[in-house]
């Protein structure tokens, strides 16, 4: 009984095992999102773009089916007016227009903080920057202001944005308006209807947002005709996240993605992203379902055995219930309830041990099993801040930025226990009792009523 | 009535075949209570297992009634057992888990009877053998060797059988005992107009049946 308990427990642990994981990697992908990240061959944040998309390469993108959206995204850095560029300080070229024309009166709100120990202060975005060298960074450095040109403006880079005053921008107008950050605002006083200038041109603040990421903060937005315009790249797009109807879709329309834009663009699909970081989950799914099948046999092989034992030792009853006018039917039915009694006790012992072992058990098999990935996706978080990226944005940093919160929210699942797991568990134990007395039922058919007679 | 026409039982053994009952031929009118007797391995209880179809034989007829049971289904047979026959055996064959009344209701649950019904056709059996009050709700472990006779005899009795067949019924008691079963078995016969064959080594109580057939080597040698 008590191992016909522990094999029904198994069989619980297993499945709610599995049942948690499963929902887990169903709200894995839900929360990655049916987006598709498109960027020019060999791009990576600021990096020199040999190969930029146009708008036209995109047009043909949004008319694919099942792609509802494109957002599409040109990025550039401007320079505070009086500064030391940042460009010319780390050497290295940034994507766009790099003269002397992207210069901005606005002063970026991030805080930078050097050395090995020192982190920044104040409440705005803050980067910490290792300088090799034990050197200090001059002066009058101020870091670089993101302004992103966006046919999209109610998100920046797939996070939708919140409007905290003004109104939202037309991201198809080649109007001066511009939206920029709460704290982009508040470290240079502007309001709604405060100007300021990019590219010597006048610009005027037409809503103010915040994006609830750190890279989003240091932004100016304005639409994607006024910068191609503003900054003498017409036509060109830094970025676009493609979104799909339905993530059934996704991989086919990634797929058709590839086949417009060629060789020319990277495309970065969030299933693919999404299954990279489930996979450990996927071999937890595997193990739980196989250890489920394992136990179920087992809880099978516990019932047939013990039946089978039964049937040898009552053979004498058996056949008297014959000889008084029971039918194998009716033999077969009491031996059989008899089996369902046996493993329904075996079963309150077993919701026990499942109940109880359900949820640590999930987590320990899942936390075994991610902790490589953790460590992986850890490293990307690393990057994020690192002076590559900038920390000033970029499709690519964000996305890892997600993923990364999802691989350390790999760790944190909730085994539920409801009805539907208790039914299940009743049903495997109905079915283990089943599969487990058939033969015996078969060796009750066999007993002939006469043996009773010759027993004696 | 009984008739056994050429009846034969042969089981494999080995290379060839044994003979159990060998061309036994026999008739025993309605009522009537008889004996078979002979040693130990003489055919007896395989006789007695054809006539009750636990067994089919290899040739032969068995009629009871003018019908011929040896060529009816396995499932009608059953049918046919729990309506028309009832057992006695020398060890009781008594469930152990169940009490005299429940051993005695089982048989009628079997043929459909409603619970009320059998629980009190049960408890005018068991006071017709002599099993009252208390006892009838004993298990079977509780009661006596003879206690526990009358009880199976009360099982046999469930469904109003034509025909009950008794193997060794006093073979585990003490001779007091043993007649005291034997003349409640006669009473029945007489009273039921219930044919009652029994298996016996024990030649007084055969003496006393209406007839007797004894067996040797699977033969019927004397009437």
């Amino acid at each position: 009984m008590l191992i016909l308990g522990l094999s029904i427990g198994l069989s619980l642990v297993m499945l709610i095992a599995h049942q948690a994981v499963s929902n887990k990697i169903s709200s894995v992908k839900d929360s990655i999102g049916n987006t598709i990240t498109i960027a020019p061959a060999g791009f990576s944040g600021f990096s020199q773009v040999n190969n930029s998309l146009t708008t036209a390469q995109l047009a043909k993108v949004q008319a694919l089916p099942h792609v509802t959206n494109v957002a599409e995204t040109l990025t550039d850095r401007l320079t505070t007016i009086g500064s030391t560029s940042p460009s010319s300080f780390f050497n290295q070229s940034s994507s766009g227009s790099s003269s002397a024309n992207n210069m901005t009166s606005l002063t970026s709100p991030v805080t930078i903080s050097t050395g090995a120990s020192g982190s920044g202060s104040g409440s705005g975005p803050q980067v910490h920057l290792f300088i090799s060298g034990g050197g200090q960074l001059p002066t009058n450095f101020s870091p670089p202001v993101s302004i992103e040109g966006t046919n999209d403006p109610t998100q920046l880079n797939g996070t939708a944005l919140t409007i905290t005053s003004g109104t939202a921008i037309s991201g198809t107008s080649s109007s001066d308006n511009a939206m920029v950050s709460k704290d982009m605002a508040s470290k240079n006083n502007l309001k709604v209807g405060s100007t300021f200038t990019a590219y010597s041109t006048t610009l005027t603040v037409a809503a103010i947002f915040t994006s609830g990421t750190q890279a989003g903060d240091n932004n100016v937005i304005v639409s994607l005709p006024t910068e191609q315009s503003l900054s003498g790249q017409s036509g060109d797009v830094t970025s676009a996240v493609a979104t799909v109807n339905s993530i059934d879709n996704l991989a086919s329309a990634t797929t058709a993605i590839q086949n417009v834009l060629g060789s020319s663009a990277d495309i970065t699909s969030a299933e693919t992203q999404a299954n990279q970081t489930v996979q450990p989950l996927n071999s937890v799914k595997t193990v739980s379902f196989y250890s489920l099948v394992g136990a179920v046999i087992a809880g099978s092989i516990i019932i047939l055995m013990t039946m089978i034992m039964i049937v040898r030792e009552r053979r004498r009853e058996i056949g008297i219930l014959k000889a008084i006018g029971a039918s194998n039917l009716r033999v077969m039915l009491q031996f059989m309830s008899e089996a369902l009694t046996f493993t329904i006790l075996g079963a309150a012992i077993g919701l026990i041990i499942g109940v109880v072992g359900g949820n640590p058990v999930t987590q320990m098999l899942v936390s075994n099993s991610t902790t490589s990935t953790t460590s992986s996706t850890q490293g990307v978080v690393t990057r994020f801040g690192g002076p590559g990226g900038g920390g000033f944005g970029g499709n690519f940093s964000k996305h890892a930025f997600g993923l990364a919160n999802v691989g350390s929210n790999l760790h944190n699942i909730q085994a539920d226990i409801g009805w539907s797991i208790l039914l299940y568990g009743f049903g495997a134990a109905v079915l283990i009792a089943v599969v487990g007395s058939a033969l015996a039922g078969w060796m009750i058919a066999r007993v002939r009523p006469s043996e009773v007679m010759r027993s004696e | 009535m009984l008739k056994v026409v050429k009846v034969s039982k042969e089981f494999a053994s080995g290379d060839g075949h044994v003979s159990a009952v060998d061309n036994v031929s026999f008739e025993v009118p309605d009522g009537q209570f008889v004996s078979i007797i002979g040693k130990s391995g003489s055919g007896k209880t395989t006789l007695l297992s054809l006539l009750g179809t636990l067994e089919r034989p290899t040739k032969g007829t068995i009629e009871v009634g003018g019908r011929d049971v040896a060529g009816l289904s396995d499932h009608t047979l059953v049918a046919y057992r729990r309506q028309k026959i009832g057992f006695v055996f020398q060890s009781y064959n008594l469930l152990p888990n169940l009490s005299a009344l429940e051993n005695v209701m089982l048989p009628l649950c079997f043929a459909g009877v409603t619970r009320r019904d059998r629980k009190q056709r049960a408890q005018g059996l068991l006071d017709e053998v002599g099993i009252s009050g208390d006892k009838q709700n004993r298990k079977p472990s509780r009661l006596s060797g003879g206690e526990q006779q009358r009880v199976a005899i009360a099982r046999a009795l469930a469904n109003k059988p034509s025909l009950i067949l008794a193997d060794e019924p006093t073979g585990n008691l003490d001779s007091e005992t043993g007649k005291m079963i034997f003349e409640l078995l006669h009473n029945l016969a007489r009273s039921e107009n219930t044919t009652i064959v029994v298996v016996t080594h024990d030649l007084s109580i055969a003496g006393k049946t209406d007839e007797s057939f004894r067996l040797q080597d699977g033969k019927l040698v004397t009437k």
